[in-house]
């Protein structure tokens, strides 16, 4: 497995994310086909690739939404599973997979706020629920969160109430709430007009710039290559190709990287 | 009848007691079929969640089990599942029921028969809610008592509240079939009454007034509705 190796990009701590040999399959078909990938600290990772190449599968396996069949998977010290040595990934117990929660968070392509919740509320409420915080200083947070993320004033209403956009920018606050090591974006901005996807783009750079640690699966290729500083292109379940985002979308060696990426003008 | 009018001088007030005599047995049946309809509640919305739950179990045999228990009450008549309750203990094992068993019997009828209904409904806003909110709940680290308590089910209330509304002013209306047991309740005094007086006054008193005890379900359901009414999703 030589992608397995040069996955290894040596972090200068801990890595955040460790993932090794990651397999997983839906039936007969195998969406996952061995996947190694190393997040360091302040690393900001675009995933790239056609649909169906496996990609949001990826993700949602490092969320833990799906399970693995086969590799490791590290958050830190926290090791979610491991392989048994002949291919099958052994899950931690739940106090391992209770801690891993709290070390990533996660926006979603259609945003999935509470639309029961204020907005306020759809921050606050998994702080204060899930992380027993006191509802003042949630709030406190919350609405500082709120700010930043420019939606001052907008507090007391509902998502329905917001553009998609701005729905978008809740839920990166939301997952931001509880102070993840690292930041998992699936197609942030698929759902989104381009006007609406520039402000949240804005935001993702904001908090690139702040050396937020993040893996964004994207078709932004500009964006990827602006803001990324590592990129992985994903066909087949494979990671064909893997180096400094620029480079690759610059430059791609793989003939497949190649072909995919001409279909972009950017 | 005749000798009574008798005490009365003149013609419409004989009519005016008449009247108050029939809304006095209207309104005692009233009371009956208003008691048939909040124990039927208390007893069938939660009950509708276990069923609800078992039908959407992943133990198939207890999904199995639901689905047979919804297919059966939802596919014999009401009328006939009261009768099989009523006299079912006397056919089948020859017990001797006291007195109040046909109010028992009324009760556990209906209890049973709107649960079934009541947990399709149920199962029909669970399942309405979308995927992803199950998924955002998980990654944020909601506990699936948390996920269902907090997250879905405030939407699903939302949802299926005007199924609920069809349903719970169905029960109004079917609480007439107590009538077979020899209930008294209103529609058992309007017949009555009917018979007695040749009229179909009583009837059409009877009708005005299952139609106010809905138009007030109507109201609260609006106001709850309203209340809701602050988010679309």
């Amino acid at each position: 497995m030589t992608d397995a190796v040069s996955a290894r990009n040596a972090c200068a701590a801990d890595a955040v994310v460790t993932l090794e040999g990651a397999t997983k399959s839906f039936g007969a078909n195998q969406v996952l086909k061995g996947i190694s990938l190393e997040v360091c600290e302040g690393d900001v990772l675009a995933i790239i690739g056609p649909s169906g190449g496996g990609k949001s599968t990826l993700l949602r396996c490092l969320t833990m939404l799906e399970t693995l069949d086969g590799g490791s998977l590290s958050y830190g010290d926290v090791r979610v599973c491991a392989d048994d040595g002949g291919g099958r990934a052994i899950y931690g117990g739940k106090d391992v997979i209770r801690e891993a929660k709290t070390r990533f968070g996660l926006v979603f392509q259609d945003f999935n706020l509470f639309p029961h919740y204020t907005v306020l509320k759809n921050v606050t409420d998994p702080l204060v629920s899930v992380h027993k915080v006191a509802k003042a200083e949630a709030e406190e947070r919350g609405r500082e969160l709120l700010r930043k993320m420019g939606l001052s004033g907008k507090e007391d209403m509902v998502p329905c109430e917001l553009s998609g956009g701005q729905q978008q920018r809740v839920a990166i606050a939301r997952a931001l709430a509880m102070n993840p090591q690292v930041l998992y974006f699936d197609e942030p901005t698929s759902a989104l007009d381009p006007e609406l996807t520039r402000e949240v783009l804005r935001v993702i750079r904001e908090l690139a710039e702040e050396r937020m640690t993040m893996v964004i699966v994207t078709h932004e290729m500009a964006f990827a290559r602006d803001v990324a500083d590592k990129l992985i292109f994903m066909d087949g379940g494979q990671v064909v190709e893997r180096g400094r985002a620029a480079d690759v979308i610059n430059a791609p060696k793989h003939e497949r990287t190649r072909a995919f990426l001409s279909g972009y003008a950017s | 009848m005749q000798e009574r009018s008798l005490f009365f001088a003149d013609r419409e007030r004989w009519v005016a007691v008449e009247f108050g005599v029939m809304l006095g047995l209207l309104g005692e049946g009233l009371m009956l079929t208003a008691q048939i309809f909040v124990v039927t509640l208390i007893g069938s919305l939660p009950l509708g969640v276990v069923v609800a739950l078992c039908r959407m179990s992943r133990f198939a045999p207890l999904a199995w089990l639901a689905k047979f228990y919804i297919s059966i009450l939802r596919g014999t008549p009401l009328m006939l599942q009261l009768m099989a309750i009523m006299f079912g203990p006397y056919y089948l094992f020859g017990l001797q029921m006291g007195p109040d068993w046909k109010f028992i019997a009324c009760d556990i009828g209906f209890i049973l028969n709107y649960a079934a209904y009541f947990g399709e409904i149920y199962r029909s806003g669970i399942q309405s809610i979308p995927r992803g909110q199950y998924e955002a709940a998980e990654v944020l680290g909601y506990t699936r008592a948390q996920t269902f308590m907090k997250i879905v089910l405030p939407q699903v209330i939302k949802r299926i509240l005007p199924a609920m509304g069809n349903e719970i002013i169905t029960l109004v209306k079917d609480t007439s079939l107590a009538f077979v047991l020899g209930i008294a309740e209103m529609f058992s005094q309007a017949k009555a009454l009917a018979a007695r007086e040749v009229s179909m006054i009583p009837y059409a008193v009877a009708a005005l007034i299952y139609w106010v005890f809905c138009l007030l379900i109507e109201f609260i359901l609006n106001r709850v509705e309203k209340r809701m009414d602050y988010y679309h999703d």
